[in-house]
């Protein structure tokens, strides 16, 4: 594939490690593919319909090496963008997606991110969305995925940073035998507010979905958390999950929870929670008697909250960078310097 | 080494201890024995730092210094250790990394550098063997999962990570089958040396015949009401607190 020579100090500004060197990594910039297109190693790469966005065909199994797409707002585009990106598995085949979102300065950006997720019969995806933007921004994804005969889709949000992010996630399982699990983590503090609606349809049977949404909200932070199951009337054999934890640090930083059941079937396994709760006093007595400083066991009581979130991602060099990063944002190292997003990858 | 004078404190508006007077020194293990409900776990968690608790009156002098004034974090790095009587459980933290994050902050106060990951595991493999835990326990969350006497082991394993110069064992007894009784005692008696003192509440004479105290207190309604050599436990063994009770 030829070098991409358009806005060299993308690449410069987000040298990004994760996970690990020689990763395949795509970049984009306002929403414009910076790559050109064509095949590669059985995988094939476009601009969108409209030109903006891009369209990923995968065929064959490609799981052990992921393809890392970095989003970037530049300074040359201020205005609102929306975009659209299409990842599309063909039966069997299996990939591991990490889109990573930021901005380079610290604009009132505006940015829509939809996402089409079609997967074969017997397809694999695992896509995680890092949001790692800034305070003043504004961050939308829609993510819509429909899932193929025995497909699985593991899908990932970490909402590190942002100023206003609202996450959809709405998944189709269409044919039987399909699983998805879908995680998400937010981390807010400021007067930064994060949503989530997400939305699974069990169109077919014996199909089983997984959802463990947690939040962490600090000072005046605001989250809202809205997940539906929806069992149609033939969907039999169908296990549905969902759970939704929240931490609230301050008495003015507010959750809103809403989970849903609507089971038209008879013969399923559902489940749903939701719970929201502040740092447990006795455990960090019982921390501090073990001469753990004050905000040092409410760190560690924090991670210890989260743990099972980023335990759902399976890829080992990936997951301990998470655990870094969320590790530094709980510290509140984040927004000393969030106009500068190098240290985050 | 630790001298608590006229000792008043409580939780809300009841009052648990009521001039509680005690002096320890290196070297001594102590007893406190007492009726449920007399104030035993109180005055532990009081002298651990435990925010619950208001403390109304008198003092506590440890290393000659108020140790009421300290935050709990202190306390322990000066050595002060709690064994709880239900030890907390905290899923997603892991055994190795409370411990590692509890040993750095001693090493911190020492001005000793932290500990390589090498070293700290090797550290911890000695301090399990102690309390014969299995090294798999080291990455499991605190506490999450283990049966009673498993969490009364890991207590001890910490202690014997920590070092106190004193540590209170709040009924580590209970819940424990003979077997892991006799481990536990075993690993309290292999960190018991001539500069450190222990204070063992317990309802039972049982641990007492593997822990041996040199003196022993009985509690009652929140004041020392009877303190002789370990003869006393054998007392209370056998004729139970009323006797002592009706005495007063």
């Amino acid at each position: 594939m030829k070098e991409y020579t358009y806005l060299p100090e993308v690449r410069q500004a987000f040298r990004c490690s994760v996970p690990n060197a020689g990763i395949r990594q795509v970049f984009m910039v306002d929403g414009l593919l910076q790559e050109p297109s064509g095949m590669e190693n059985g995988w094939e790469l476009m601009p969108g319909k409209d030109g903006k966005g891009l369209i990923m065909t995968v065929r064959g199994d490609h799981f052990s090496s992921p393809v890392q797409i970095i989003s970037v707002r530049s300074e040359n585009m201020p205005h609102p963008v929306e975009f659209t990106n299409e990842w599309i598995l063909a039966p069997g085949a299996r990939m591991q997606l990490i889109v990573c979102d930021h901005t380079i300065k610290e604009y009132l950006y505006r940015t829509i991110r939809n996402t089409i997720i079609s997967l074969g019969d017997g397809a694999q995806l695992d896509i995680l969305f890092m949001q790692n933007e800034h305070k003043e921004s504004s961050y939308k994804l829609e993510v819509n995925a429909s899932l193929g005969e025995e497909a699985l889709l593991d899908c990932h949000i970490i909402s590190l940073y942002g100023g206003t992010i609202s996450n959809t996630v709405n998944a189709i399982m269409e044919k039987p035998g399909a699983r998805c699990n879908l995680d998400g983590l937010y981390l807010a503090d400021g007067t930064q507010s994060i949503e989530y609606n997400v939305d699974v349809k069990h169109l077919s049977g014996n199909c089983s979905s997984n959802q463990l949404f947690k939040g962490v909200l600090d000072n005046r932070a605001r989250a809202s958390f809205r997940g539906t199951i929806l069992v149609a009337k033939d969907s039999q054999k169908t296990e549905a999950f969902q759970a939704n934890h929240n931490l609230l640090l301050t008495k003015e930083a507010k959750i809103t929870t809403k989970p849903q059941l609507e089971i038209y079937a008879d013969d399923v396994k559902c489940s749903h929670g939701a719970s929201i709760g502040r740092l447990d006093e006795l455990g960090l007595f019982y921390l501090r008697s073990r001469g753990i400083s004050l905000p040092e066991a409410q760190t560690l009581q924090q991670m210890a909250f989260v743990q099972d979130v980023l335990g759902k991602i399976k890829t080992d060099t990936i997951r301990e960078r998470l655990e870094k990063m969320v590790e530094s944002r709980l510290r509140g190292e984040f927004s000393k310097c969030s106009h500068c997003t190098m240290h985050c990858c | 080494m630790l001298k608590i004078i006229d000792l008043h404190a409580r939780i809300g508006e009841k009052e648990i201890l009521r001039g509680i007077n005690l002096e320890i020194n290196p070297g001594e293990v102590h007893a406190i024995m007492g009726p449920n409900g007399s104030g035993k776990s109180t005055l532990a968690a009081v002298l651990a730092g435990r925010e619950m608790f208001t403390v109304t009156q008198g003092k506590v002098l440890y290393m000659g210094q108020d140790l009421l004034a300290m935050a709990p974090e202190e306390r322990a790095r000066m050595g002060v250790f709690l064994g709880f009587q239900y030890p907390v459980e905290i899923p997603g933290l892991s055994n190795v990394n409370f411990m590692k994050a509890a040993v750095n902050e001693h090493r911190k106060y020492k001005n000793l550098p932290a500990l390589s990951a090498a070293e700290f595991l090797k550290l911890m493999r000695e301090k399990m063997a102690i309390v014969g835990m299995d090294t798999s326990f080291g990455n499991r969350g605190v506490n999450v999962g283990f049966s009673g006497g498993e969490k009364k082991r890991n207590e001890i394993f910490q202690m014997a990570m920590l070092e106190p110069t004193l540590a209170f064992l709040d009924e580590t007894d209970s819940g424990l089958d003979v077997d892991a009784l006799r481990v536990v005692a075993q690993g309290v008696n292999k960190l018991k040396t001539k500069e450190n003192s222990f204070v063992v509440i317990t309802h039972y004479q049982r641990l007492l015949d593997y822990i041996v105290p040199d003196i022993v207190h009985v509690l009652y309604k929140g004041q020392i009401i009877k303190t002789s050599g370990k003869e006393l436990a054998l007392e209370v063994e056998e004729n139970g607190y009323d006797h002592l009770i009706s005495a007063l």
